[in-house]
């Protein structure tokens, strides 16, 4: 039947599917209640036709039509049955069906329904915007909207942050399951924990862990291999560091004056030996000023911004060579389809498949979003292929030739 | 039962999702019953794409990107040309994102 397969027939559809299957929540044990049922659907209808009335409305702005498209008798529904409101092609209300109400959507319930804010005529679209509706969460597709919450993400109709009550766990991308994911994400989060603790012993009980802890014994903090554990001795009123590992700093250097350089910047040459060899942790704080009488505990030092100095200049050198690693085009496209969505499938696919470069997809069951029309599919075949250079064009070609 | 939350997205959905937030945030509805709502619609989605459509579409474009993470699998199309038995429709730029099928029958 056409009215059936019609995708706004399809919406209608699922959405009386929904509210008759949630029904019974919503009346038995103690749920909301039946009107609460019919302000849901009646709503639900609303903001469908709203955002279809606002893309008509624009579109007349626009001048790309000069009134409203005239609608053929094809579409109108059956006397007694549902509405069916196509939405591929804007709506105008006629004699026989002004804007549609909630009422007229569906069969009055035994509660009265309670109407929320009726459209209005054609003469009144500008109201619309003034529904305290979250008018802003419609914009036109082509708005491009400046917040934009990852999910695991709107005013874009596609990519509305998750409300707070939904589980921020959920990723729309993924299939749901009841509990599964609870239990899959819990343990990743101890494992990062237990490792913070103790990073060379593997996976561990919180309870050992903290019991090593509380034990007293000394917990390395420094990040990677821990080989040179320094150990500080204080003698008189000068504190002396040695390191026992594989090289030794001469205690000369460290303890031959009272007062340790505190020269922000390149290391004098006596410590560039000690910089250049990896393993070292050069002891040198320029932003520490141990004549002020402070001790720090033996293992507060181990927290070495020597090593944090030393980074800072690898991370610069670093910094400068990265810098055009990623490819901004492509880091653009992503997070501007993200935020900006306008033309959107949403599918389950059964195969993908890729010989060379020719991608072939069988897709199903899916949502079109294109144009600012919806369209609904049961099968999809996709053949995308990447954008081939010109030098790699000609390169294919005169290989196919050659063979 | 394993439902996939991809068709809210769609404009249905989000619609649906915009209603019970509201319906939530003015304490009409409880945020159980809320997601109770949106994983029935996720199965009436499911059920009825399934079984009333029958439109079969063919799409041919540039493709510019392709992920396949968490069994899903998103494809970014640049020129893309959608052909389907009475229409046909040409986009700049259209993402596609398309959940594994056999998850849903296990």
């Amino acid at each position: 039947m056409a009215t059936t397969t019609t995708t706004s027939g399809v919406y209608i559809h699922v959405i009386e599917d929904v509210v008759s299957k949630v029904r019974e929540e919503f009346v038995n044990n103690g749920g909301p209640g039946e009107s609460v049922l019919s302000e849901l659907q009646g709503v639900i209808f609303f903001f469908f036709f709203v955002s279809e009335k606002i893309w008509e409305t624009k579109m007349m702005q626009a001048g790309v039509l000069s009134g409203p498209i005239e609608r053929s008798s094809a579409q109108r529904p059956t006397p007694g049955g549902p509405l069916t409101h196509d939405l591929n092609v804007p709506y105008e209300g006629t004699e026989e069906y002004e804007t549609p109400t909630a009422e007229m959507l569906f069969p009055p319930t035994p509660m009265q329904t309670p109407l929320p804010t009726p459209l209005p005529g054609t003469a009144d679209n500008s109201s619309m915007y003034n529904i305290p509706t979250g008018s802003s969460d419609y914009p036109t597709p082509g708005t491009e909207n400046g917040s934009h919450v990852d999910v695991k993400a709107r005013p874009s109709p596609y990519m509305q942050p998750p409300s707070p009550w939904t589980n921020p766990r959920l990723d729309v991308n993924v299939a749901y399951v009841d509990g599964r994911d609870e239990a899959e994400r819990g343990n990743p989060n101890q494992h990062f924990t237990q490792d913070l603790f103790v990073p060379s012993t593997g996976k561990r009980k919180r309870d050992d862990s903290s019991a090593q802890y509380q034990n007293g014994g000394s917990i390395p903090q420094q990040d990677g291999a821990s080989d040179a554990l320094p150990m500080a001795t204080l003698e008189g009123d000068t504190l002396c560091i040695t390191f026992v590992g594989d090289k030794r700093v001469p205690r000369d250097f460290i303890c031959s004056s009272s007062k340790i350089p505190q020269v922000d910047g390149p290391m004098p040459d006596p410590y560039d030996e000690m910089l250049s060899t990896p393993n070292i942790y050069s002891y040198q704080r320029p932003s520490e000023d141990f004549n002020e009488g402070r001790t720090p505990a033996p293992n507060e030092i181990q927290t070495s911004t020597p090593v944090t100095a030393q980074n800072d200049v690898i991370e610069d050198d670093e910094e400068l060579l990265n810098e055009d690693d990623d490819d901004d085009e492509l880091d653009d496209l992503e997070s501007g389809e993200d935020m900006n969505t306008q033309h959107l499938v949403l599918a389950q696919f059964d195969k993908v498949t890729r010989t060379k470069s020719r991608w072939k997809c069988n897709l199903k069951d899916g949502i079109m979003h294109i144009n600012d029309k919806d369209i609904l599919f049961n099968k999809v075949l996709c053949f995308p292929f990447p954008q081939l250079s010109l030098e790699l064009f000609w390169l294919t070609i005169i290989l196919t030739l050659a063979v | 039962m394993a439902t996939f939350e991809l068709y809210r997205r769609s404009t249905s959905g989000m619609c649906l999702t915009e209603t019970l937030d509201e319906m939530v945030q003015s304490g009409t509805l409880s945020p159980e019953l809320a997601i109770q709502v949106l994983v029935q619609f996720d199965k009436s989605m499911t059920e009825a794409l399934e079984s009333q459509v029958k439109t079969k579409v063919s799409i041919k474009g540039h493709l510019h990107t392709y992920r396949f993470c968490d069994n899903v699998w998103t494809f970014i199309l640049q020129d893309a040309m959608f052909k389907s038995e009475d229409r046909q429709e040409n986009v700049s730029q259209v993402k596609i994102v398309a959940c594994d099928s056999k998850l849903l029958t296990q």
